[in-house]
């Protein structure tokens, strides 16, 4: 089962609804479950059963801070409990959103939706951009390791502006010099010809998509309907 | 070459200027991720609330080459935005969508009174800018009352409650919004004595 990207981006936006309207603890965990499922159908079993679980943790550790009266510490791992209970819908529907949409389609939904190329190209840029800086800081930390400038994993925290500085910058001065590599290969490519363009890369709403829109805001609505 | 001649001349953003915009919010982006990383794990569940300080420490000189290189108003206004898509997009609160795009569009426009050349003028903006993350951490006041209603769902009455949270009330909010101002200033300072040394030098900018 793939949804659309577009279906995606809705879960996203109806996470967010659920934390604006401080809804029922069912109507949460009813949505978390059903965000869940997607998450699943796309075979991420490994991030659905690890979000799950911390799901369910939380829940037990809401329940267990108001056990007790008196202590005030239980009272701050209780709010602590249920603000990142609060986020987690969000952040499903977010880690749901952001593995399984390829940079292909996210553009595509982009343009689909009529968002001006003035956002929709540095939005390219800055996908196709994240691998690179990956590379380019493996590259800094061996350089800097030949020199013998913070070798090892906590090395770098103990000098924090002194590494900043050292891995920033050839970043910053390799960046200066993709971005006119870069710029001269999508002009090549024919980024800036005007009128539409066209994508590889086909979006459709499918019928499971429009059900599973449905599905998912059913809950919402009866805990905004007073039904919880 | 005439490429580069045309785009300072032109007073709109040109692709190079749109893809120069990309591969900066790029840096920008992993410099927010390594903030939040920081924040939440060094600092425990609650250094959540000092992010938009921390980022803005360590941004300044990604900001001021942004600034620097492309120099025309739109350009911070477009990598604000960019990083909210990418924030709501990765399940941040919908109101970080709204924060990151108010804040960068007043950042240009103070920029833009200096020109983008007035060395105060794009350290105000830059501090401006920085507010713009301020969305992901509003959420934190949603769970305070979310937790207060839990609590008087249970039959605690109000007093107990605001006994719980005598000390986490505006005050939290308001020294974390001046730290966001120290760091922004340190941070932007920072920034732009790094370019002097690095960029300014080989005349890269």
């Amino acid at each position: 089962m793939a949804l659309d990207p577009r279906t995606k981006l809705y879960l996203v936006a109806l996470a967010n609804l659920l934390l604006f309207f401080h809804v029922d603890v069912v109507v949460e965990s009813l949505t978390v479950l059903l965000l869940l499922l997607p998450l699943l159908g796309a075979g991420r079993w490994a991030a659905a059963v690890r979000s799950g679980c911390i799901y369910v943790l939380l829940l037990v550790g809401t329940w267990a801070s108001t056990l007790d009266d008196g202590s005030s510490w239980l009272h701050m791992l209780g709010l602590l409990c249920v603000g990142i209970r609060m986020m987690m819908p969000c952040l499903i529907a977010g880690i749901y959103a952001f593995t399984t949409t390829t940079a292909s389609q996210f553009v595509c939904v982009l343009r689909r939706m009529r968002i001006p190329e003035t956002i929709v190209i540095p939005c390219v840029v800055c996908i196709r951009f994240f691998p690179t800086i990956h590379d380019d800081y493996h590259q800094i930390r061996d350089a800097m390791a030949l020199r013998g400038i913070a070798q090892g994993t906590f090395a770098l925290l103990r000098h924090p502006a002194q590494s900043l500085e050292y891995i920033l910058m050839p970043l910053l001065m390799n960046a200066t010099g993709v971005t006119q590599d870069l710029s001269v290969a999508a002009l090549t490519k024919g980024i800036g010809i005007r009128g539409p363009h066209t994508c590889h890369t086909e979006i459709r709403m499918h019928g499971i998509d429009w059900a599973w829109m449905v599905i998912c805001t059913v809950p919402l609505a009866l805990g905004i309907g007073g039904a919880w | 070459m005439t490429q580069q001649g045309m785009s300072t001349k032109s007073r709109h953003l040109t692709i190079p200027d749109l893809i120069t915009i990309g591969v900066f919010t790029a840096l920008y982006f992993v410099l927010v991720a390594m903030a939040t990383l920081f924040s939440s794990v060094a600092l425990m569940g609650f250094g959540m609330i000092l992010l938009p300080a921390v980022a803005a420490l360590i941004c300044g000189c990604v900001y001021m080459l942004l600034v620097a290189k492309v120099g025309k108003f739109g350009a911070i206004s477009v990598m604000g935005i960019v990083v909210g898509l990418f924030l709501f997009v990765s399940g941040h609160f919908i109101l970080s969508l709204a924060a990151s795009i108010v804040f960068p569009v007043i950042a240009d426009a103070i920029a833009r009174a200096g020109d983008y050349r007035s060395k105060t003028g794009i350290l105000a903006s830059y501090v401006v800018f920085c507010y713009g993350l301020t969305g992901p951490i509003l959420p934190l006041w949603f769970m305070k009352d979310a937790y207060v209603a839990s609590l008087q769902a249970r039959g605690k009455d109000s007093s107990y409650i605001d006994g719980v949270f005598a000390h986490v009330n505006t005050g939290t909010f308001f020294i974390a919004m001046i730290a966001v101002l120290v760091c922004a200033l340190l941070g932007g300072w920072l920034g732009q004595r790094m370019l002097k040394k690095h960029f300014a030098k080989t005349g890269i900018i």
